[in-house]
């Protein structure tokens, strides 16, 4: 692949995009870039896997698609060296030393005559020798993750690629460019990368790499893409509905374990979101009680001074609940879809998984039959059973992590959700103590 | 006795059972007499009186028609030092509900300047969507058992009210009960009790303090209501909130069969999803019970407008006997000149019939002055009894307002430590809950 030029014109494309952020991005820089790189670039955007399949003929893509039907050829060499990778950065990991630090932050709109869009600004630091720089920043709007998610998915499919955030909201009608679906976005965006970061094999992926510094990453991207091919077979297997001789119980097992996983993490994204619709109604009905305890007062004179204290009291408790259902749809929703969406990820690791077992099998099987005239077969079904089985090493160890990963997440998450809650049942408890002296001075003085 | 946990011995300022959970937190409500008149006299002093059971009957009624209802066993003992033997015996009778209302309405005729204490509700009002409002609801039933035992310890308590003999024989006279009130004369005066609806817009010089009482009566009842209506809506979502995190317990207990570090953790803390879920039927339960006094002083602002009414209605009868006394003069005064000053039927009929027989003209003159002077003397009854009316009707809204500040200030007082016992309680959970998450 062109993997080793593209880090040479890296450096000074990435110093620029470091000056250029000082400038103010507004719409107008962004736009005049669109129009440099043509009304192309922005049609490339949109369609990109219809565009890539009717030019596939790039210098770039010979490389790609040479191993054509064998989609893990490429990644066979990335998932041996990925064993080496692992067993260091595991290491690395466990002595807190990393090394790759990347945050999504300062997003900003973008309103242009074709369309308004939204960037986030991602910047990288860094020890590691792939890197030219140790600090990089550039600009990326939700395409450009999502080219860099279908990339991963393509190069490295024997592993757990962290989902992006849904693409459109289908609930309610969500305004895109709200400060606060924005906020949301990013947060997910920021995670998405840093999970990326972290991982011992998809950190060295080069299109990572190449997302975190290029400059200009539509030039990156109009390179080929594969990816339909590729589908094209998987869906081959899958359709031809074969069934596998010996499919290992663990990956059954994990298989179940995710449907359940799935299965309870909608329910328990429901009825967190009825709770939150309950608050909300609650705050509803709250707003309106504590004023009519204000209008009592107005009409009593011993009374007037218990009465407000109720009314401000109501009032305090109802601001408290105002950030708790803030705080519980900001924090605790987005992680609840995070891992939804990624337990779906990681089902179609394990479809990958089966197929290439299946492609084994049939080869296996094929061999036999054919075993008579004795040609290329064997050495074909042996480079298959390696592959499953470098699949299956790749597969069991991005579970541990992701079970790693996923109780701390848990645990951060649940605890984080009581404790906003003792929160708020703290500020409720301090401001209905604060009016009890004030009903029982009264009393005293009289 | 099904009554142990209602039984109440009561002091004669806190009938309701007001500041029930006060104890638990240590917070000194000192009990203060401000009762000004008669508080020995009393007749809590020597009663104790609880409403102690009730009972579904079935019966005929007038009309020989089936009937359900809820009769109610009204109890009394003397607290008097009994004269010779042990304590004296307990006294026990079942009345009514439409018992209640008609002692109630005796006494808010012959009392026409006490601000009745009210009964409770007829029908169950502004109730969150949980409780039932059927009449026959146990529920409902128990809170009407309550609230008519308030109800009787409040007339007791009362400083004019509880020396009063057909009260006395409500609460210990099994029969002929009903007949003491017949005697009473309730009826005539019930019928003049409706004259006072339409008295309003005739009176022609209201006292200004008792028509800002009744505006001050009407905002109250209304803001009020408004009050009671949303606390309900208040406790409908309240409860949502917390039976929805139930569902947790559910889920996380299911999700922790397919965990393995995480199991333990997620069972337990469904465990205190669960109770979090649970614990807001008490929460509201008790919270019903600070509606309940809400209520009684929605009905009380009620029971202070039916006071102002009576007055308007006095003073109506007063300007009325004012204004016949008046004319009446004018009538002699019009006989005795023989001038005619306005034109009047009498007028006319003289003067198409010719003048009356001098014999005839003393003797209505002899009536009219006998007359002037009975009404003269029923104007003279008339003011005095209203300035009777409004002196005592002020020193007994005094006493109620006295009342009323005492009474609701420490329904707030409990109001906000039932809030306080449900935060500690939510803290509590959340911070098991955290615990449990913690080991995850």
């Amino acid at each position: 692949m062109s993997g080793s030029s593209t880090p040479k014109s890296l450096p000074s494309s990435g110093q620029k995009s470091l000056h250029d952020i000082k400038h103010p991005l507004s719409c107008s820089p962004g736009a005049e870039e669109d129009a440099a790189g043509g009304n192309g670039v922005v049609v490339v955007d949109t369609p990109s896997p219809d565009l890539a399949h009717t030019e596939p003929s790039s210098i770039a893509d010979k490389d790609l698609s040479l191993p054509n039907g064998t989609p893990a050829d490429t990644s066979s060499p990335a998932s041996s060296s990925s064993l080496l990778n692992r067993l260091q950065l595991d290491d690395d990991l466990d002595g807190e030393t990393r090394d790759l630090f990347v945050t999504v932050d300062d997003p900003k709109k973008h309103v242009c005559t074709m369309e308004t869009y939204i960037t986030y600004r991602v910047m990288t630091k860094t020890t590691r020798a792939e890197f030219d720089l140790p600090e990089y920043s550039v600009r990326r709007r939700y395409q450009d993750f999502d080219w860099l998610r279908n990339k991963l998915e393509d190069t490295q499919p024997t592993h757990f690629i962290p989902p992006l955030p849904e693409k459109f909201v289908v609930k309610g009608v969500v305004d895109r460019f709200s400060e606060e679906f924005v906020e949301t976005r990013r947060r997910a965006l920021d995670k998405f990368l840093k999970r990326i970061a972290d991982h011992p094999v998809l950190s060295f992926n080069e299109h990572f790499n190449v997302f975190l510094t290029a400059k200009d990453l539509n030039s990156h991207k109009k390179q080929g893409i594969t990816l339909l091919s590729k589908m094209g077979e998987s869906v081959r297997y899958v359709t031809s509905g074969y069934k596998l001789r010996a499919r290992p119980m663990e990956f059954s097992a994990i298989t179940e374990y995710l449907d359940t996983f799935a299965l309870k993490l909608g329910t328990i994204d429901r009825i967190a979101q009825r709770i939150i619709k309950e608050e909300v109604e609650y705050l509803v009905e709250l707003r309106e009680y504590g004023p009519v305890y204000s209008t009592w007062s107005g009409l009593e004179e011993e009374l007037r001074e218990p009465l407000e204290g109720v009314s401000a009291c109501v009032g305090n408790c109802s601001t408290a609940l105002e950030e708790l259902t803030e705080d519980m749809t900001e924090d605790f929703l987005p992680v609840l879809r995070e891992y939804i969406l990624y337990s779906e990820s990681l089902k179609n690791v394990l479809k990958r998984r089966d197929q290439t077992q299946a492609e084994y099998e049939a080869k296996l099987d094929s061999a036999a039959l054919k075993r008579e005239e004795r040609t290329g077969g064997p050495t074909d079904v042996e480079k298959c059973q390696d592959k499953v089985e470098c699949f299956n090493a790749d597969l069991k160890a991005d579970m541990e992590r992701w079970q790693n990963n996923k109780r701390q997440d848990f645990r951060q998450l649940l605890m984080g959700m009581a404790e906003k809650n003792i929160q708020y049942y703290e500020k409720c408890l301090t401001a209905w103590e604060s009016i009890i002296p004030l009903l029982q001075d009264k009393r005293e003085s009289k | 006795m099904v009554c142990t946990y209602y039984c109440i011995s009561f002091s004669p300022i806190c009938p309701y059972t007001w500041g029930r959970s006060l104890v638990n937190l240590t917070i000194d409500v000192p009990s203060i007499n401000l009762f000004v008149m008669s508080e020995d006299d009393c007749l809590l002093k020597k009663l104790e009186i609880s409403v102690s059971e009730a009972e579904k009957r079935t019966g005929k009624n007038a009309v020989n028609m089936q009937e359900t209802y809820t009769s109610y066993l009204v109890e009394t003992r003397s607290l008097e030092p009994p004269a010779e033997g042990q304590n004296s015996p307990l006294d026990a009778l079942w009345r009514r509900y439409s018992e209640f209302e008609l002692l109630r309405n005796y006494l808010s005729v012959s009392y026409p300047f006490v601000v009745v204490p009210p009964l409770p509700e007829k029908r169950a009002e502004f109730v969150w969507h949980k409780l039932s409002a059927d009449n026959m609801d146990p529920d409902f039933v128990e809170r009407r058992r309550i609230g008519l035992e308030n109800f009787l310890v409040r007339v007791a308590s009362h400083p004019m009210l509880c020396h009063d003999k057909i009260f006395h024989s409500f609460l210990t006279q099994e029969s002929g009960w009903k007949e003491a009130v017949n005697e009473a004369g309730l009826q005539m005066k019930t019928d003049s009790r409706l004259k006072a609806l339409n008295a309003t817009f005739r009176v022609k010089n209201p006292d200004k303090r008792f028509t800002e009482l009744k505006h001050y009566s009407d905002e109250v009842q209304s803001v009020i209501s408004h009050l009671l209506r949303v606390r309900a809506r208040v406790a409908d979502r309240l409860y949502g909130v917390y039976k929805v995190h139930g569902n947790y317990g559910r889920v996380f207990s299911e999700w922790s069969a397919i965990e393995k570090e995480m199991g333990d953790g997620l069972q337990s803390a469904g465990h205190h999803m669960d109770v979090y879920a649970a614990s807001i039927d008490d929460i509201l339960e008790e919270e019903e019970h600070y509606a309940d006094q809400l209520k009684e002083y929605l009905f009380y602002a009620e029971a202070l407008r039916a006071v102002c009414r009576k007055h308007e209605l006095m003073q109506y009868d007063l300007e009325m006997s004012a204004l016949d006394l008046a004319s009446k003069k004018q009538q002699s005064e019009e006989l005795a000149t023989g001038t005619i000053r306005t034109f009047s039927l009498k007028g006319m009929t003289s003067k198409l019939f010719g003048q009356e027989t001098p014999e005839q003209r003393e003797a209505k003159l002899k009536l009219l002055e006998e007359q002037i002077v009975e009404g003269e003397e029923q104007l003279k009854l008339r003011n005095v009894e209203s300035r009777e009316f409004v002196k005592n009707s002020w020193l007994e809204i005094e006493r109620f307002k006295e009342q009323k500040n005492r009474d609701l200030k420490e329904a707030l007082i409990s109001y906000a430590v039932m809030q306080i016992s449900m935060c500690k309680k939510g803290i509590q959970v959340w911070t098991n809950a955290k615990e449990c998450f913690s080991k995850m």
